[in-house]
């Protein structure tokens, strides 16, 4: 041994065996005992949802929370069906007239019952004038709402619709309290917010007087916001939650083939092409935007930008889970270089010409859509430069039209292509929306198949809509991509629901069971 | 020593405003809106009439030079007002959050230093032996993996592998100090790993300057023990650069312990400002900026002052 041995600081080896003892006994000991005692279903969140406002939509993470706290008048069963929710009953006496009776047993957080009062002023509140709910316009076409008696609400409504009960179902349109203060707004819903560390965590505990009968089974859940997809995936296989959201694609495997896990999958957002029509460029004609459409092979987007984890969309994006079947191969993108050449000459581009992709490189899927896009874009002798800002920028290019064309993820709350309107139907210039678009042909089948309360005849409305939709091209569709929930293969109850019910999944939180 | 902390003072005051109003500007030329943001969140579709109510209660619509001078009078009063999204004073946010990062920070030095500094000096001493090889050529590997590479393997081995940690997330030590430390472990070793590699070069160089200067050779020729030599006359005297280094490292990973935060999900100072900066959370962006920088000024001036301690033939 040299003699410097005393040189420095050394730890003995007593010193160094204590210390590595005492941190393998600590690591060893049981942890989480903040989450593990009764009935408490721990959910991994996405994000921490940013606002908890019963009626703006301020993101999935934060509709799961508010479903558990607030409820309206219609909702979903666990199997996703459409039913009464607060109130017991409903009836239609004329399209333009529902009536709808309150269920005795609903009570306010704070103990007052739910009434048709609180119901007036929900939606009163919901399409004030100084409001920023997100079914504001929805709702407009409210024409009055009033209180017949103490359990009985009558909603007149300007023209008849048929999602008007769907719309009641969204988690932006839960009731409140009339008495509540806009800060701290009381709600009917099967669970209150008990702790919240913001940034972290939210936990909601069983509201004792909820209606629903014997429900909501567990005793409390514990909102968990893990932002690093690969971190969620992580705390679900290391058991430190029940349940997570937004199962990154490339896991889908190893969860499918996973002993203790398993996943509850659906197709759900579509990715799309939106364009900028009003500049004097290509894109105003048709032709070439439908050039586009047979330009891309979607697969190829499906395998590089969700691991394989989707179907190609070849037409009008009518939500999976729809009542209506409007598919037509006549009227559908199928991948044909050819036909795209061809109907670039058409439109007098025969030599292609250069363009701006808009996307994102905030979301990797949305980033990885746009290269594959371009690739074959170039094949048909379009140069199209990526233009990758993060969200926000995107967001603010898309609604001011400062891009040529734009790749982009869409959804709708249910599945209807009536989900469709908000982007399709013109109206101010919005992201969602290609630029400059407007067809009257397009708004004229949406409205009438908004007010068309029969099922054979919005059929045939939706059906002229899928050949609006290819003939006018206000989008190019790209595919549809797999949305899933992961969980333990003990979890009860739970289920993800289909197609663009999916946001709304948290209705099953009432029959969930943890591990 | 008053004189200079004044002049420090008022240097300081001014370069928060500098960057007060460059922060405020920024936010302004950079597109985004935060109304439209947060009701847009996940690709829903919101309706102009409903983004400009939201606009109206954010008080985005009043004028700009009135928001600017609001924020600089709210700021001299410490009042950095409320987080456009949640409402909730932007001020508290601060105080919650920055203590974690400052804990997890120290947690990280803390490791550094006791593994860096014995270290480097044994390196130091004995240059060119085993010890030396080893430690400095894991090094070389140590600096040029990057954290967030270095923590995603740490969760995988340590949580989903060998199960002996969970794989991220923060519990106050209130609640439970064993779990607050076990989830501190991961995240403190990787912010400790990065500052063990600056530490250990730095250590090692100056320690391998300062054993050559003929005032250790005289220490050792008139029969001090070999340990006093090397703490008092070679560790003392290295630790000047080390002292500059840690300083500045200090001041740096206030605002790039944002990585690690996120891969472990530690809710701390720096995620808060990513978080904020995406929603256009424009009071949280400039009151995160504003205490980072201030903060930064501090650790300087107080670096400064520790030079005078360790030499006293620097003056201030």
């Amino acid at each position: 041994m040299p003699d410097n041995s005393g040189l420095t600081f050394k730890p003995s080896r007593r010193t160094v065996l204590t210390g590595i003892g005492a941190g393998m006994t600590a690591m060893a000991l049981p942890g989480r005992t903040w989450a593990a005692d009764g009935k408490t279903l721990r959910y991994g969140l996405s994000t921490f949802p940013p606002g908890l406002a019963p009626w703006n939509n301020t993101g999935a993470s934060s509709n799961n929370v508010k479903l558990c706290l607030y409820r309206g008048l219609m909702g979903y069963d666990p199997e996703a069906n459409l039913v009464p929710e607060v109130a017991e009953s409903y009836d239609w006496p004329d399209p333009t007239t529902v009536v709808f009776k309150l269920r005795d047993a609903a009570v306010f957080h704070n103990g007052e019952p739910v009434t048709a009062e609180d119901v007036v002023f929900t939606f009163e509140s919901i399409i004030a004038e100084d409001s920023s709910a997100y079914l504001k316009s929805s709702f407009l076409n409210i024409y009055k709402v009033e209180a017949v008696d103490a359990k009985t609400v009558k909603f007149s409504l300007k023209l008849p619709s048929a999602v008007f009960l769907k719309e009641l179902a969204n988690y932006c349109a839960g009731l409140v309290w009339k008495g509540s203060d806009a800060e701290n707004p009381v709600g009917c819903g099967p669970y209150t917010k008990t702790s919240e560390e913001r940034g972290v965590f939210i936990e909601v505990t069983k509201f004792d007087d909820f209606y629903g009968e014997g429900e909501p089974i567990c005793d409390k859940i514990l909102f968990t916001a893990y932002a690093d997809q690969n971190l969620r995936y992580a705390a679900l296989e290391t058991g430190d939650v029940d349940v997570i959201e937004y199962l990154p694609w490339p896991q889908f495997d190893a969860v499918e083939q996973s002993e203790t896990l398993k996943i509850g999958a659906t197709v759900s957002p579509f990715m799309l092409m939106l364009f900028n029509v009003v500049k004097d460029g290509p894109f105003k004609d048709p032709k070439v935007r439908q050039a586009v459409g047979f330009a891309i092979q979607r697969q190829d987007v499906i395998d590089a930008a969700f691991a394989g984890r989707g179907t190609p969309l070849t037409g009008l994006p009518n939500p999976p889970g729809s009542p209506y079947n409007v598919t037509d191969p006549s009227i559908e993108y199928s991948y044909d270089p050819e036909r795209a050449k061809k109907l670039l000459a058409e439109a007098g581009y025969p030599d292609g010409f250069s363009c701006r992709l808009l996307s994102t490189s905030t979301y990797g899927m949305h980033q990885d859509t746009a290269a594959v896009v371009q690739a074959y874009l170039q094949m048909i002798g379009i140069n199209a430069t990526l233009d990758l800002p993060d969200w926000a920028t995107r967001v603010k290019k898309g609604k001011e039209g400062d891009f040529d064309i734009a790749v982009h993820g869409l959804s709708g709350f249910y599945n209807d292509p009536n989900a469709l309107w908000p982007l399709l139907h013109s109206g101010p210039a919005n992201y969602t929306r290609s630029f400059g678009f407007e067809s009257a042909r397009i708004d004229e089948l949406l409205e009438k198949g908004r007010a068309t309360m029969d099922e054979a005849e919005r059929e045939a409305i939706y059906k002229e809509l899928a050949k609006a939709y290819f003939e006018e091209v206000p989008q190019v569709p790209i595919n549809w991509r797999a949305q899933a929930h992961a969980m333990q293969k003990p979890v009860k109850g739970f289920k993800a629901f289909p197609g663009w019910l999916n946001s709304s999944s948290a209705f099953s939180f009432d029959v969930s069971e943890p591990a | 020593m008053i004189r200079f902390a004044l002049n420090k003072g008022l240097a300081a005051l001014l370069m928060l405003w500098i960057v007060g109003t460059i922060v405020f500007a920024v936010l302004f030329i950079v597109p985004g809106d935060p109304a439209e943001l947060l009701l847009t969140s996940d690709g829903a579709v919101a309706s102009q009439d409903s983004i400009d109510s939201l606009r109206r209660q954010m008080g985005l619509d009043k004028p700009l030079a009135t928001q600017y001078l609001d924020f600089l009078a709210g700021a001299a009063r410490f009042d950095f007002g409320n987080s456009l999204i949640d409402h909730v004073p932007v001020g508290e946010t601060i105080a919650l959050r920055l203590p974690r990062t400052i804990e997890l920070i120290l947690a990280g030095l803390f490791l550094g230093l006791i593994t860096g500094i014995p270290a480097g000096t044994w390196a130091g001493l004995r240059p060119g032996r085993p010890f030396d090889q080893i430690v400095s050529a894991a090094n070389a590997v140590l600096i040029s993996v990057p954290g967030f590479v270095t923590g995603t393997l740490f969760i995988y081995l340590f949580a989903q592998v060998l199960r002996w940690l969970p794989a991220g997330g923060y519990v106050s030590f209130a609640s439970d100090p064993l779990l607050h430390l076990k989830l501190l472990a991961l995240p403190a070793v990787t912010v400790g790993l990065h500052l063990f590699s600056i530490i250990f070069r730095m250590t090692r160089a100056s320690v391998l300057e300062m054993r050559t200067h003929d005032w250790v050779r005289t220490a050792v020729a008139k029969g001090l023990r070999r340990k006093l030599v090397v703490r008092r006359h070679v560790v003392r005297n290295a630790l000047g650069p080390i002292v500059t280094v840690v300083g500045l490292q200090m001041g740096i990973l206030l605002g790039s312990t944002v990585l690690i935060e996120f891969i472990y999900n530690w809710p701390g100072l720096s995620g808060y400002l990513v978080t904020a900066v995406q929603q256009r959370d424009y009071p949280s962006v400039r009151a995160v900026i504003l205490v980072v920088s201030a903060l930064f000024i501090l650790i300087n001036f107080m670096v400064e002052m520790l030079y005078s301690v360790l030499d006293p033939r620097i003056r201030l």
